[in-house]
């Protein structure tokens, strides 16, 4: 009942009602224009929220989260364009639907289509969450410590051309998370002698930098690029075809929780394998896959937006992020004092019931704003880049000054931003750096922690992981991770289509 | 690294730069406490910097092996001149933030960097960031009460006059 009542809280509070619609509506937007993404949102946000309360901070970040998955897929549709990676797969049979004039009415299906992805995904939360931070608790600094590692390695892994980048960039994160005392002994660490490293670089700083300033840098290649008008007529779908799809979208959400629940994955490898499940077992789809399949349209919708609760699970009940938008809302945890992991639900349930109902919230809200305001929708779609770029580039200035009102962190911001730029334009994925900058406490902590109960004996430590079914099953993982860069594993890939992934 | 044979323009020296700066961090993390123990503050950082140093290793050997060079140009495709301006202009930006303030300051990154982007149309780019301008303020400075250095801008003074006009002259 208590839970009920925490669930409540955004329902029943005129603001944070507010918030949450705020949230979801902003999202949607800045989901859909291309060259604005989700993780650069949450980031910049991250800045300004940072004096405020946990409860309304979280409410807009939440919106933001699940209405950004969503809006992805209205620019993969209209302009073949996926506004977030989450949407590739929408692409594919969403923009010939466009094509054939049916904008509107493969709008509005995906729309009711990731509300009920995005609802299963929410319900599952809420049912595993409990029971996986139980479990957790039994965890030993050890799984932890694997646990991070196999997040890194995975993101790096699925995201990008290589593993030997993906393992760099996670590295990169990683060594900027122990620059400055270190939080047990106070030595020093990487501060080659400023005192104004002893306190670390600012996480903020480097996540505006990353996902802000270089994704603006990287546009300007594309500033001379007009937009594509669209014509859109129905939006809202009939009955009949919801009940049509609502089968195939129970199965592809359940792939969708599945993945968004496994550290390192997130919705753009959910959105392919549904993609992929949808293909096999339809039999005969009307229209074939890839020219317009409202099969192939359900099937990432509901997967993506199912994945956004299946990614809460790990995040809030180890600590441990599916991605980089989930590393920086747990960022933006530790910013309010929250600290993500199995005590969270034991010290703090008010926390979790009240993220499950800021969620459901959002999701109602993304289903409004996704069957509404089409109008205004187009006219800022078409926003020129010329304006785009510069306000982005000043919100991540402002955005990194305001969380310690320090110049500095604007310079470490940018330095990060020229770094990512160069990083992103010679096939290195962001993605890891931030999930090792957000994981770098927990690891050495943890590191430490497993070492110290062994002695410091290397071989005592491997014989807890040998002997332990959990630590060997990650340790499993963590050498299957290394096995799966084999060519067996790339042809499964390039058969996913992940190998084109841009 | 698979498939891919052909490298582009700059993409052997900014590997071999992370190589350099990964061997000078791992020299730096010895620094931190050796190898005294498995416990130390030391021992992490050095062995992310020893993955990095060996990964940036591989990376910068793949890189010189692929023989052939794709036809990127360095200055035009990997950092065209929009991109260095732009980067100047934000460094600029930066620089003048705190002896400026904010206000002057984001109008001038804003009016210069629409119109260059968009080459021309003054009057244009003037209107769209004075009210880009206005409603990052509105919603940044008065809604998320973000404090950015007001510079030689009277802001507060400001404020409190528009204070006083809505709140009865308390």
């Amino acid at each position: 009942m208590q839970a009920l009542e925490y669930f409540l809280i955004p329902w029943l509070d005129l603001k944070l009602l507010f918030l949450v619609a705020a949230g979801t509506f902003a999202g949607v937007y800045v989901g859909a224009i291309p060259g604005l993404s989700v993780t650069m949102a949450v980031s910049i946000l991250i800045g300004f929220t940072f004096t405020w309360d946990v409860y309304p901070a979280l409410c807009l970040m939440v919106g933001i989260f699940m209405g950004g998955v969503y809006g992805g897929s209205r620019t993969a549709i209209l302009l073949n364009i996926p506004g977030a990676p989450s949407a590739i797969a929408t692409a594919m049979d969403g923009y010939p639907l466009a094509q054939k004039g049916l904008a509107g009415e493969a709008i509005g299906l995906s729309t009711v289509m990731s509300f009920v992805g995005g609802l299963i995904g929410i319900v599952v939360l809420a049912i595993a969450a409990p029971t996986v931070s139980e479990f957790a608790l039994v965890f030993q600094p050890r799984d932890y410590m694997l646990l991070a590692v196999l997040g890194i390695l995975l993101v790096g892994s699925l995201s990008g051309e290589s593993l030997v980048k993906g393992i760099f960039a996670g590295s990169v994160g990683l060594l900027i998370g122990t620059v400055g005392l270190d939080p047990l002994t106070a030595e020093e660490r990487f501060t080659f002698g400023f005192t104004g490293l002893w306190g670390g670089i600012s996480f903020i700083a480097v996540m505006i930098g990353m996902f802000g300033v270089s994704e603006a840098l990287m546009q300007l290649h594309h500033v001379d690029k007009a937009a594509v008008k669209q014509k859109i007529s129905r939006i809202v779908p009939n009955w009949s075809s919801i009940r049509r799809y609502l089968p195939l979208s129970l199965q592809t959400s359940s792939i969708g929780v599945l993945i968004g629940a496994l550290p390192g994955t997130g919705g753009d490898i959910a959105a392919l394998m549904a993609y992929d499940h949808a293909k096999r077992v339809t039999r005969d789809p009307e229209v074939p896959f890839g020219q317009g399949a409202k099969e192939g349209l359900v099937a990432p919708e509901t997967a993506n937006n199912a994945a956004v609760g299946g990614a809460f699970i790990p995040m809030l009940t180890l600590g441990i992020p599916g991605d980089a938008v989930t590393a920086i809302m747990i960022g933006a945890l530790y910013i309010h004092g929250l600290n993500p992991g199995p005590m969270l639900m034991i010290e703090q349930p008010q926390m979790f019931w009240f993220i499950t109902g800021a969620l459901v919230l959002a999701n109602i809200f993304m289903l409004i704003f996704g069957l509404t305001g089409i109008r205004i929708f187009t006219k800022i779609v078409e926003m020129p880049r010329a304006v785009l770029i510069p306000l982005i580039l000043l919100l991540s200035i402002v955005g990194a000054y305001a969380v310690n009102n320090s110049i500095s962190d604007v310079y470490w911001m940018l330095g990060f931003g020229v770094l990512g730029y160069f990083m992103k334009s010679y096939g290195y994925q962001l993605g890891p750096v931030i999930l090792g900058v957000i994981l770098s406490r927990l690891l050495d902590e943890n590191w430490r922690r497993a070492i110290i109960s062994e002695q410091d004996s290397i071989a005592g430590l491997f014989k807890g992981m040998l002997t332990s079914p959990l630590s060997l099953v990650l340790l499993a993982a963590v050498v299957l991770i290394f096995v799966s860069q084999t060519p067996l594993w790339r042809g499964v890939r390039g058969k996913l289509g992940l190998e084109s992934k841009p | 690294m698979h498939g891919n044979h052909i490298r582009s323009a700059g993409e052997l020296v900014f590997n071999a730069a992370l190589f350099v700066i990964s061997l000078v961090l791992l020299w730096a993390s010895y620094g931190i406490s050796g190898f005294s123990s498995l416990s130390s503050p030391g021992a992490l950082p050095m062995a992310v910097a020893f993955v990095m140093a060996v990964s940036s290793g591989l990376i910068l050997l793949d890189c010189w092996r692929k023989a052939e060079r794709d036809r990127t140009r360095f200055l035009r495709d990997i950092l065209p001149p929009a991109v260095i301006v732009m980067m100047l202009f934000i460094t600029g930006y930066a620089l003048l933030l705190v002896p400026l303030g904010f206000l002057p300051v984001s109008l001038i990154f804003l009016v210069l960097s629409i119109l260059y982007l968009r080459r021309g149309g003054v009057v244009f780019a003037v209107s769209v960031s004075l009210l880009a301008l206005i409603l990052v303020y509105i919603v940044f400075r008065l809604v998320f009460t973000v404090l950015m250095p007001a510079g030689i801008v009277p802001e507060a003074e400001f404020l409190a006059a528009i204070g006083q006009i809505f709140g009865g002259g308390q």
